[in-house]
């Protein structure tokens, strides 16, 4: 099976619901993500709840961001488009899991669920490209 | 999300409802710490609770955190298998109370 799919949705904390039902029902489409599908969806929630508090600090702004949902060759694949403030990577950094206070969580998360998580400069009209990788 | 407080003499039962995650963790921590606050031993179910992100587990870790603080606690009951997940990736099934 392959497919692809794609979505808009505004940079807003409201739409993290949206976002999620929309992968969800992606991943509904085989039952090959059943015993992964919320672990995927978290991953891709935390990544895009990181595009609303970091990419554009939490303020309010009429910018959509892009989520592509696609799965060739037993990988699944997620971009994550927006343009906000350009990430630096290396800045990226779970924190130390044994420190225990809230916040800087949600890159943790990824990193355990996701197989490869990787930034990529691309000549799109977006600013930032996230690709999220889970193989099956 | 939505939620329920019942009180008990010096415990306070706090059944929240629904996906806890970024859009909804200031309402959240608007419900849960007045009522560490105010002395109270804080009992949090999440029985209903179908999703939680980093977000709602930064407010469990806050309100443990500030219970401390004043020499009371948050506990965790009837944890959904969902949010136990979570609970378990952060590492937290150690330091947050669960019964």
């Amino acid at each position: 099976m392959t497919f692809s799919e794609g979505r808009e949705f505004s940079v807003h904390s409201s739409s993290l619901k949206e976002i999620r039902s929309f992968a969800r029902e992606v991943l509904a489409k085989d039952n090959i993500f059943k015993s992964t599908s919320d672990d995927v969806v978290l991953a891709l929630a935390e990544a895009a709840q990181n595009i609303v508090k970091h990419a554009y600090s939490g303020e309010a702004t009429s910018d959509n961001l892009k989520v592509d949902i696609s799965f060739e060759n037993n990988q699944l694949k997620i971009d994550l488009y927006d343009k906000g403030v350009p990430a630096i990577p290396t800045n990226i950094r779970p924190r130390n899991i044994e420190d225990i206070k809230p916040g800087g969580l949600g890159t943790f998360f990824i990193g355990q669920i996701m197989d490869e998580v990787m930034f990529k400069t691309s000549a799109t009209d977006w600013v930032n490209h996230l690709i999220l990788i889970k193989n099956y | 999300m939505s939620y329920k407080i019942t009180e008990d003499g010096n415990i306070a039962t706090v059944h929240l409802d629904g996906e806890i995650d970024m859009d909804v963790t200031e309402k959240a921590k608007e419900v849960i710490m007045p009522l560490i606050e105010g002395g109270k031993e804080v009992h949090l179910n999440l029985k209903e609770v179908q999703y939680m992100d980093s977000s709602g587990i930064s407010v469990l870790i806050e309100s443990h955190q500030k219970a401390a603080e004043l020499g009371s606690r948050v506990v965790l009951k009837e944890i959904s298998k969902s949010v136990l997940k979570v609970i378990m990736m952060a590492k937290l099934e150690q330091i947050l109370i669960i019964e």
